[in-house]
């Protein structure tokens, strides 16, 4: 198995604060991974590392084997990561379909110019994470907060990369909701995508995953499967106050 | 591009009644639509950077003067042929775009329009005092050459080039490229998340606006043969364009035509009732009742009018639910 995603002794400093201490994980291609963690522990910036919008302290992020630690990132998201974000981003003027455009541009002025869009594309995209016909021309004011979580999703499926970073996809989603998110995001895990997910909602995180990584204050106290790392001390502790 | 029989038909009518309006108008009346010809060709200009991008140009007389003082001094100066002197102006002013779009890196919204003005009443300054023998000074040049003599002539040369500015830009803006612009207005990070290279749409658009304000610009001042600071590098002026481009519907290419053409018309007609800088109160007031009335500008209520003459028709005719959402970039 191809190792997809692999951090190796991240460091990040805000001034004084260690945000991420000398972290080192990986992920194996198709692989579902949990990153888990009291408020403050520092996913959310493990993420703008891989991402490229924090610049790490020290330590390499390599993607495929690559490293990817200097890239832009949109250059990131070209060669395959990409993440969507705790609060979703849409484009408020455009309309579903428009920004699900945006995801699958390609990167050359001179192609956008030439191209034409995806019509046919934008529109099984859009249905596959599970909006209706009805949805497609719609602009965001209208979406409810799942259906801006699965725009979110389908224009970073757009950009066509094979590893997802996904930020607190259950936030603010009701029941229903979060059932349909998480079915969505086990089909894709069965048609090989790899995902880290960040999520307070452990039970619903539960079935998403392979296994599991608890950080707390930017290092990690715990690694394996779900039920291990709940069962973990240091983990309980770092959740609850220590005991 | 999605290009359908009605925009064939409009265009060719825009170009019909332009190449017509001659034969119909007074000489006066022609000379205020050869303003009203530059004056779109500015608006296009800014609204391709400003409307889409939303990085708010305040500095726009900056490019335009760069390209009208560039041929103009070349022309009278050092004697240089107008066919080689306006392509050079263009490429200064292009390099003005790029001096413009540098704290576009840095910075945006009220700050970035800040940094703009400056560039403006910096450029004013320099060509007061530095080698006024080259640029005149504060009280400018004339006597440049001309392209064109009398009213019909000036006419046909701006007109053909507002239609040849506005057709290109409106073609360009319709691909991929005016989406991926118009998404930077709307969310620059979400642009970068979706793997696109902000920093690259963004030089390109600086660039373009560049283009066709350098064009623009040295044109002018060939169509008018003189130049004076003053009345270039004005606040007036800056906001003429931008509220030609906004009164009319930013981000559309030709909003900020037909905006361009009712400004021009409404300070031209109030001028016998309102001699003096009044008349920019009156237009303040129209801005602001349109603005609330309709935020996205003259070109939604024609827009509005035409779908309600034609929707019933066309939604009839085609089942298809894509309909409704082609039907609103009708324009």
């Amino acid at each position: 198995m191809k190792t997809a995603l692999e951090i190796e002794n991240l460091v990040k400093r805000f001034g004084g604060l260690v945000a991420t201490d000398n972290l080192s994980f990986h992920i194996e291609q198709g692989q579902s991974v949990g990153l888990i963690g009291p408020n403050g522990a520092g996913k959310t910036t493990v993420f703008a590392q891989i991402m490229g919008e924090h610049l790490q302290t020290s330590g390499t992020i390599r993607l495929y084997g690559k490293d990817i630690g200097s890239d832009s990132t949109p250059e990131r998201i070209r060669k395959g990561v990409s993440r969507t974000y705790q609060v979703p981003r849409p484009f408020t003027d455009m309309t579903v379909l428009e920004n699900i455009r945006v995801g699958q541009m390609p990167n050359s002025i001179w192609q956008m110019i030439k191209s034409k869009p995806q019509y046919e594309k934008e529109v099984e995209l859009a249905l596959s994470v599970g909006f209706s016909k009805t949805d497609l021309h719609k602009p965001p004011g209208e979406l409810s907060m799942g259906d801006l979580r699965k725009l979110e999703m389908a224009r970073t499926i757009a950009t066509g990369s094979s590893v997802m970073l996904l930020d607190e996809v259950f936030a603010g989603l009701t029941v229903a909701e979060i059932a349909q998110i998480g079915a969505l995001i086990q089909q894709m895990h069965k048609d090989g995508m790899t995902f880290l997910i960040v999520s307070h909602d452990l039970k619903a995180l539960e079935p998403l995953v392979d296994s599991v990584i608890a950080i707390n204050y930017g290092a990690k106290i715990a690694e394996g499967n779900f039920n291990d790392v709940m069962d973990n001390d240091n983990v309980r502790s770092s959740y609850l106050g220590a005991a | 591009m999605n290009l359908r029989w009605y925009h064939f038909a409009l265009w060719a009518l825009f170009i019909l009644v332009m190449a017509l309006i001659p034969e119909l108008v007074s000489k006066g009346t022609l000379r205020i639509i050869i303003f009203a010809n530059f004056l779109a060709i500015f608006a296009i200009s800014w609204d391709v950077l400003s409307g889409r991008t939303g990085y708010i140009s305040f500095g726009h007389p900056f490019l335009i003067g760069i390209g009208a003082y560039t041929s103009a001094i070349l022309t009278k100066r050092f004697d240089v042929p107008i066919e080689y002197a306006i392509p050079a102006a263009v490429l200064m002013t292009m390099v003005g775009g790029i001096i413009v779009f540098l704290p576009a890196l840095r910075i945006k919204g009220s700050y970035f329009a800040l940094v703009t003005l400056a560039f403006m009443e910096l450029i004013y300054q320099l060509v007061q005092v530095v080698r006024p023998d080259l640029t005149g000074g504060t009280r400018g040049m004339s006597g440049i050459e001309t392209l064109t003599r009398g009213a019909v002539n000036g006419y046909y040369l701006s007109a053909s080039l507002m239609v040849v500015v506005a057709l290109s830009m409106w073609l360009l803006m319709r691909t991929q490229l005016g989406t991926a612009l118009s998404a930077i207005g709307m969310n620059e990070e979400s642009v970068r998340g979706s793997g696109l290279s902000t920093t690259r749409l963004k030089l390109f658009a600086f660039l373009t606006s560049a283009f066709v304000a350098g064009l623009g610009g040295a044109f002018y001042v060939h169509y008018l043969g003189s130049i004076a600071p003053r009345a270039l590098f004005d606040i007036n002026f800056l906001f003429t364009i931008i509220v030609a481009a906004l009164i009319g519907g930013a981000s559309t290419i030709i909003g900020p035509v037909i905006g361009a053409f009712f400004l021009t018309f409404l300070l031209e007609y109030l001028r016998p009732y309102l001699p003096g800088a009044e008349r920019y109160f009156i237009y303040g007031m129209i801005a602001l009742v349109l603005y609330m009335y309709e935020p996205k500008g003259l070109i939604q209520l024609f827009s509005n009018a035409w779908n309600s003459l034609f929707s019933r028709r066309e939604s009839a005719g085609n089942q298809n639910s894509d309909q409704a959402g082609k039907q609103s970039d009708a324009l």
